[in-house]
């Protein structure tokens, strides 16, 4: 890219800003939240990580794997995520290049939910739109805390420093974004705000892009969670099956159906797997 | 004599047809281990339409229903003709509603806006609607 494209394209995000800042309301947290979120809160450990050109969704999900213990760079999520014709990284394959890299990934999409998850030590994926509705300039970044005292959002955005946005500034630029937000987590670890059947759906779509290994684990952090809900030994049970490990497979199935003696799925399971067993 | 031989061999054969059809069923369903998405959206969406007719049950709806005019088995009729998705998007609904006053007011909205949408022809969900065209 020429040297003054670059900064042009900064520039273009300043006067963006600086447009925002002057025009906006301040931030009312009364109305806006209907949790009472502490005064402030910050996730400690989540690198900053200078983005390539266009590599913001990317870098985003490296910063909060990183954070998370794993060994991975921005080129190597781009190859499951960037869409080099757009120039840029889609919501659904924020998502899926996640879970392809054996990550829990699931959605939020309110202020409940971000503050919630940063006061519960989650950095926060966020989409969002940096200029105006008809001058759109896409952008993901991870929000790593905020403070309502000194009225501001800490965001890990691409670049080297922290950015740190008034409140008000923040929610309008996410909600051009549509509030869009995304917890991805070790499977290890459960987000604190989503309904357990987002997760077990996570959880499942971890089965489909083949992640096993990852979907036993994040089938058993939930079964602790949920220890009454038969789908998670069900899924625990189909997980293990298709790892080669039957008599896990077996034993979380039996699980399951004493947990529910009436389904027919888990019977019907049980009963294959037995079958291979004895054969 | 005959009669019972044939009476055996019918069983015989009513057994022998059935134990192929049985093994046929068996052999059907261990084609392949059943996945645990299909189960997640089955029973999921069994749970939530099991949550809602219980809140219908309470004793404040079912006088909030009469007094609207509508007798109670039909609003469980109109209830059970929800697509799952609605459904959901109601238990969504009434989950954010802090206040347990609002679960008669999110159970009421969907009737009235069905209310309004089947005037503007847009649906046609209560029989004594005539939509304006």
């Amino acid at each position: 890219m020429h040297p003054l494209t670059l900064v042009f394209r900064r520039l273009v995000c300043l006067l963006a800003l600086c447009w925002l800042a002057a025009c906006a309301q301040p931030f009312d947290p009364d109305a806006q939240l209907t949790i009472a979120a502490p005064t402030r809160a910050a996730v400690k450990g989540v690198p900053l990580i200078q983005q390539e050109a266009f590599y913001c969704g990317p870098t985003s999900i490296a910063m909060v794997m990183q954070w998370a213990g794993a060994d991975i760079t921005q080129e190597d999520v781009a190859a499951l995520a960037f869409s080099p014709g757009a120039g840029g990284t889609y919501l659904a394959d924020m998502i899926g290049s996640s879970r392809r890299l054996g990550q829990l990934a699931v959605e939020i999409n309110d202020f409940d939910q971000l503050l919630a998850e940063v006061t519960a030590g989650h950095p926060v994926i966020v989409f969002q739109n940096l200029g105006l509705g008809v001058l759109p300039v896409w952008h993901y970044g991870v929000v790593t805390g905020y403070d309502f005292e000194k009225d501001e959002v800490y965001l890990n955005s691409g670049q080297l420093d922290q950015m740190v946005m008034a409140f008000a500034v923040f929610e309008r630029t996410w909600r051009r974004g549509d509030y869009w937000g995304l917890v991805v987590l070790p499977p290890d670890q459960l987000p604190a705000t989503t309904s357990e059947t987002d997760v077990l759906s996570a959880a499942a779509a971890l089965e489909q892009v083949e992640q096993y290994d990852a979907a036993v684990t994040l089938y058993e952090t939930g079964a602790a969670m949920w220890p009454d809900n038969w789908l998670w030994q069900f899924g625990l049970g189909n997980a293990r099956y298709a790892l080669g490990d039957l008599r896990g497979a077996r034993a979380a199935l039996r699980r399951a159906r004493a947990l529910d003696p009436s389904i027919p799925e888990v019977r019907a399971n049980l009963a294959f797997v037995e079958s291979e067993l004895a054969g | 004599m005959s009669i019972l031989s044939l009476s055996k061999k019918g069983i015989a054969i009513a057994l022998s047809a059935q134990l192929v059809l049985a093994t046929q069923a068996i052999t059907m369903a261990q084609a392949e281990m059943l996945g645990t998405d299909q189960a997640i959206n089955k029973y999921t969406a069994l749970a939530n339409r099991n949550a809602l007719m219980d809140e219908l049950q309470r004793a404040e709806i079912q006088a909030e229903i009469v007094a609207l005019g509508i007798d109670p088995a039909e609003a469980e009729a109109r209830l059970a003709a929800l697509s799952d998705a609605e459904i959901a998007t109601m238990l969504t609904q009434m989950e954010n509603d802090s206040a347990g006053a609002d679960v008669v007011g999110t159970l009421f909205t969907i009737f009235v806006i069905l209310l309004v949408t089947d005037l503007l022809c847009l649906t046609r969900f209560f029989n004594f609607t005539r939509c304006i065209r």
